[in-house]
């Protein structure tokens, strides 16, 4: 199963963690000198494993923005692949896929979570709420914000970013600049300075919406 | 004025784009998918620099599930690409130069059918020796990447007679500079979706900066006339210079022809650090002289700068460079050249600064440097060389004339922060390990893509039969606001209402070709195209409405339609419904460049200062931007929003250049391969910043708002170090600063030794 990472030792920080770990040991026993016909190995794009043959897939049944939902997927695959591909919920953005920039974060039952590191097996009944979902009757109060303070810009990062925010003003409506930036310090933006962000994210405190 | 939402007034406007993207409805161009697509996936060398003897694709074809794995061999047209040297292969053939070559690409069924392919193939390498140390590459006995040598470019520009200008210093300053490997970082990793169409033509939709490029270079390789290949670009989640040169592109066009269906790419991060472009990593030394008043007399510097594998923008970038390392100082002895090398590290290429953010950190640092050893301030050591109205350009060209250098100079001497400069370093007695400093730089940055360049500008505007006004030009939507910018210039330079309006950009089916979005050059290209189309634009509508009215002369647009004294005569739907074919203006120019001939020289510019206050805490070496105020001189603020956020966004990422990004490689492999170890500033790195934006202009003036993209990322790191300097004494002369480099070591082990050793 786990042959095609064996080669390329240089790639190994790219492996999902169990494949690494057994990457260790491959290495180990020297994969540095197989320089001719050397497989190679790209760098890994979806944590998850293609499914063996007749590997049993899993129904997962959750809800999604409050539509009771199942599907059928390998046990391994991340949700935020499990949004994007089997649901088109695309608001959920792909970034860096090991936890760091938050443009995957989406809520379940309430807490913000990155979906690059949450497993579909992880979410069987759970309450997921995507950027789509917070919308249903209008803009939500913190979108609301983003849009009037101009809280982005290639809008990439924003689903994510909302999200968070979403998720510290209810349970914490009225956060310290410090908490916002605790809260914040996981979801990355390259263009706006989080200048903006903040000019949102203020005024959405100020308008108590939590 | 201090831009913000309050000070903006009504100018302060939602974005047009704005509700797609908080709702996160918005489609980028690797969110689409289409019926029956495949997944397309690159096979990269492992090498840094190494013959290929033998490519065996056979297996991985062989896998249930692929639909095709092409090589060098099927690129029916030019296996190359680059914007300015097409000669990056896009399958290596018989030789790897760096670790993000590409030598074969599959199209699969998935993404692990197409993974699991690629693992089959097989290619037998004889390694090469691998060369990233650019001046080891300069030397004469170094391996050749490339047949006409390792040098890719050289510049050279001379004046006066430095040498002997040097004799006569009272002061001399001789320092060496390094800047990182920076990554742009773009949110979005490249990608997109491919379309074989019924007819024969292919539909691209995947990101860059001038999609007409984008079709003139696929054109070439896949040997198919422009006209069959429409390049669809917008929008696009941030690209800061990064995906203006191709990238996924000639992978999707090749895969969808050869399989007849859609194909979608989509890099993972790992995959877009290893083969994305990032800004070129300079050594920059420097001697420069002044009088015992602190005029400068003599400047002379090298700069080397590390290409990579190929070329893409390296030329230009360098030219840049070359007219930026003596800042907005006039200085009459100069000698400056610069080298662009091919080296096996990744590829560097166009990044937002374009090589000047390199040149101001150098040039400033010699400013403080000289400064202190003649015992002046720094901020006046920098007004008694400062440029003047009616000085010539940095290569001695002619140049718009503005006050811009003085102006931000004046804004940046006015301020608080400033006098608070003159109080020296800060100690707070509770927290002794946190001194804090105070400092400044200044700069000036060429617009537009220079002398001898090609540098299109155009536009349409188009009274649609359905009755929009449509706005049409090849320009990008990647997170700056163009579209924003553009709505707002309709609204105040025309009276539409944003309800009238359809901007139609990112679409080489139906744009014109107004150039690239680059260089800070689409704000001013956008601004002039709708100032030579407004008096027959408003002079065509004027015509029909008084043949659609009945008569009814004088009318002028404004919001919803055709207006005379104060009242609405005839909205844009009822005038268009009495067309027969809708109403087109047109508008082709080229963007303004000086007579002098020097490839690359710049004829407008636009000005900077900054003042930083910094908290350096000297057990952990950390540096903590506490305050930042930018003044700018960029002309009128076209788009409050967009401004604001430009300079906040660029100084984020200047905060990054300064502290934490370096994208690090080991014998040609990238160490940092995600953003675990590359570290770009989080909400918790950034300070508020007070933007003051100086809008005045002579008054013969005629180039309107000037672009800001890029003016906020280019002199912080200097204003950075200086007040390191003024903190703890230290001169910063590598970026990122280590922290390791402001740590002191306390005296309490110290002691405790002596003591043991007592």
């Amino acid at each position: 199963m786990l042959d095609k990472y064996a080669a390329n030792p240089g790639d190994r920080d790219n492996l999902p963690e169990s494949a690494r770990d057994a990457e260790e040991n491959r290495c180990a026993l020297g994969g540095a000198e197989a320089m001719q016909g050397m497989p190679n190995n790209p760098d890994c794009a979806d944590a998850s494993l293609p499914a063996e043959p007749g590997e049993t897939l899993i129904t997962l049944s959750c809800r999604i923005n409050g539509q009771p939902v199942t599907a059928e997927v390998p046990p391994s695959r991340r949700l935020l692949t499990v949004l994007r591909e089997e649901f088109g919920l695309t608001g959920t953005k792909r970034s860096c896929e090991l936890g760091r920039c938050g443009a995957c974060m989406v809520l379940i039952d309430g807490r913000p979570v990155n979906s690059c590191l949450t497993m579909a097996y992880q979410c069987e009944g759970a309450g997921i709420t995507t950027i789509e979902g917070l919308s249903g009757g209008g803009l939500h109060p913190v979108q609301q914000a983003f849009l009037e303070e101009g809280g982005f810009q290639c809008g990439y990062c924003t689903p994510g970013m909302v999200i968070s925010v979403v998720a510290l003003l209810s349970e914490n409506p009225k956060p310290a600049p410090e908490e916002v930036e605790e809260a914040l310090s996981g979801n990355l933006c390259r263009c706006t300075g989080y200048g903006g962000i903040m000019r949102a994210v203020n005024k959405a405190i100020e308008k108590g919406v939590g | 004025m201090l831009l913000s939402r309050e000070s903006s007034g009504g100018r302060w406007r939602t974005r047009p784009d704005g509700m797609e993207k908080v709702t996160g409805t918005l489609q980028y161009l690797t969110d689409m998918s289409a019926e029956g697509m495949l997944t397309g996936r690159v096979l990269r060398s492992h090498q840094a620099h190494a013959r290929i003897l033998a490519l065996r694709t056979e297996k991985a074809a062989a896998v249930p599930g692929v639909h095709a794995v092409i090589t060098h061999e099927d690129v029916p047209g030019l296996n190359g690409f680059g914007i300015a040297l097409p000669h990056q292969p896009v399958f290596c053939e018989d030789r790897v130069r760096h670790t993000g070559d590409a030598i074969a690409a599959v199209a699969a069924d998935s993404d692990e059918i197409a993974e699991y392919a690629l693992s089959l193939i097989e290619v037998d390498y004889e390694l090469l020796p691998v060369i990233t140390d650019p001046e080891e590459a300069m030397k004469e006995d170094s391996v050749l990447l490339h047949p006409e040598g390792n040098l890719l470019h050289h510049t050279e520009y001379r004046k006066g007679n430095p040498a002997d200008a040097f004799a006569g210093c009272a002061y001399v300053a001789e320092e060496t500079y390094f800047t990182p490997r920076q990554m742009h970082t773009y949110m979005e990793t490249e990608g997109g979706l491919f379309i074989p169409e019924d007819n024969g033509r292919l539909t691209v939709y995947s990101a860059t900066q001038h999609g007409l490029m984008d079709r003139k270079q696929l054109s070439r390789i896949l040997a198919m006339p422009e006209e069959s290949i429409r390049v669809v670009s917008s929008p696009i989640g941030g690209s800061f210079g990064g995906k203006d040169e191709l990238n996924v592109q000639p992978y999707g066009a090749l895969l969808a022809l050869r399989t007849g269906k859609p194909v979608r790419l989509h890099n993972s991060r790992a995959e877009s650090v290893r083969a994305g472009l990032k800004r070129h990593p300079m050594k920059i030394a420097m001697k420069t002289g002044c009088d015992k008043d602190g005029r400068l007399m003599a400047h002379q510097v090298r700069i080397v700068s590390d290409t990579g594998a190929y070329a893409t923008l390296g030329t230009e970038v360098l030219n840049f460079a070359t007219e930026h390392v003596m800042g907005p100082y006039m200085i009459e002895h100069m000698e400056i050249e610069g080298f662009c090398i091919y080296t096996n590290n990744g590829v560097s290429g166009e990044f937002r600064g374009f090589g000047g953010n390199q040149a101001i950190f150098a040039i400033e640092g010699q400013i403080d440097r000289l400064a202190e050893a003649a015992g002046i301030d720094p901020w006046e050591m920098r007004l008694r060389n400062l440029r003047r109205y009616g000085d010539p350009g940095p290569l001695g060209q002619p140049i718009v004339q503005t006050h811009g250098a003085m102006q931000v100079w004046e804004a940046l001497a006015a301020i608080p922060l400033m006098a608070e400069r003159k109080n020296g370093p800060g100690r707070d007695a509770r927290d002794p390990w946190t001194v804090t400093g105070v400092g400044s730089a200044i700069a000036m940055h060429g617009a537009g893509l220079g002398y001898g360049i090609p540098d299109p500008a155009g536009g349409r505007l188009c009274l649609a039969l359905d009755g929009k006004i449509e706005a049409v030009f090849g320009y990008e939507e990647f997170g700056q606001g163009l579209i924003a910018t553009m709505e707002q210039m309709l609204i105040e330079q025309y009276g539409f209402d944003a309800g009238d309006l359809r901007i139609i950009i990112g679409d080489t089916d139906v744009v014109p070709d107004s150039g690239s979005s680059t260089a800070s050059r689409a704000t001013s290209m956008m601004w002039m195209a709708l100032r030579r189309l407004h008096p027959d634009f408003t002079a065509r509508l004027a015509e029909a409405a008084e043949s659609a009215s009945g008569g009814v002369s004088g009318l002028t647009p404004g919001p919803g339609g055709m207006w005379k004294e104060g009242k609405l005569i005839l909205s844009y739907a009822d005038l268009a419904r009495t067309l027969n074919e809708p109403i087109v203006c047109e508008t082709v120019f080229h963007y303004p460049t000086t007579p002098h001939e020097r490839v690359g020289a710049h004829f407008l510019y636009t000005y900077s200062s900054i003042a930083v206050k910094v908290e350096v805490n000297l057990l952990t070496g950390r540096v903590r931007i506490v305050d930042q105020y930018h003044a700018v001189a960029a002309g009128p603020v076209a788009n409050p929003q967009g401004y604001l956020g430009q300079i906040e966004g660029g100084s984020g990422m200047a905060v990054g250049f300064t502290l934490t990004e370096d994208a690090l490689m080991n014998a040609g492999s990238y160490v940092t391969k995600n953003l675990d170890t590359y570290i770009i500033p989080t909400i918790a790195d950034m300070s508020g910043i007070q933007v003051e934006a100086i809008e005045d202009l002579p008054e013969h003036d005629t180039y309107g708002p000037r672009g800001v993209g890029e003016i906020g990322s280019v002199n912080l790191a200097p204003a950075v170090a200086s007040a390191i300097f003024q903190a703890v004494g230290k001169r910063v002369t590598r970026l990122p600063i280590e922290p390791e480099f402001l740590q002191e070591t306390p005296f309490i082990p110290q002691k405790a030794v002596n003591a043991n050793v007592g």
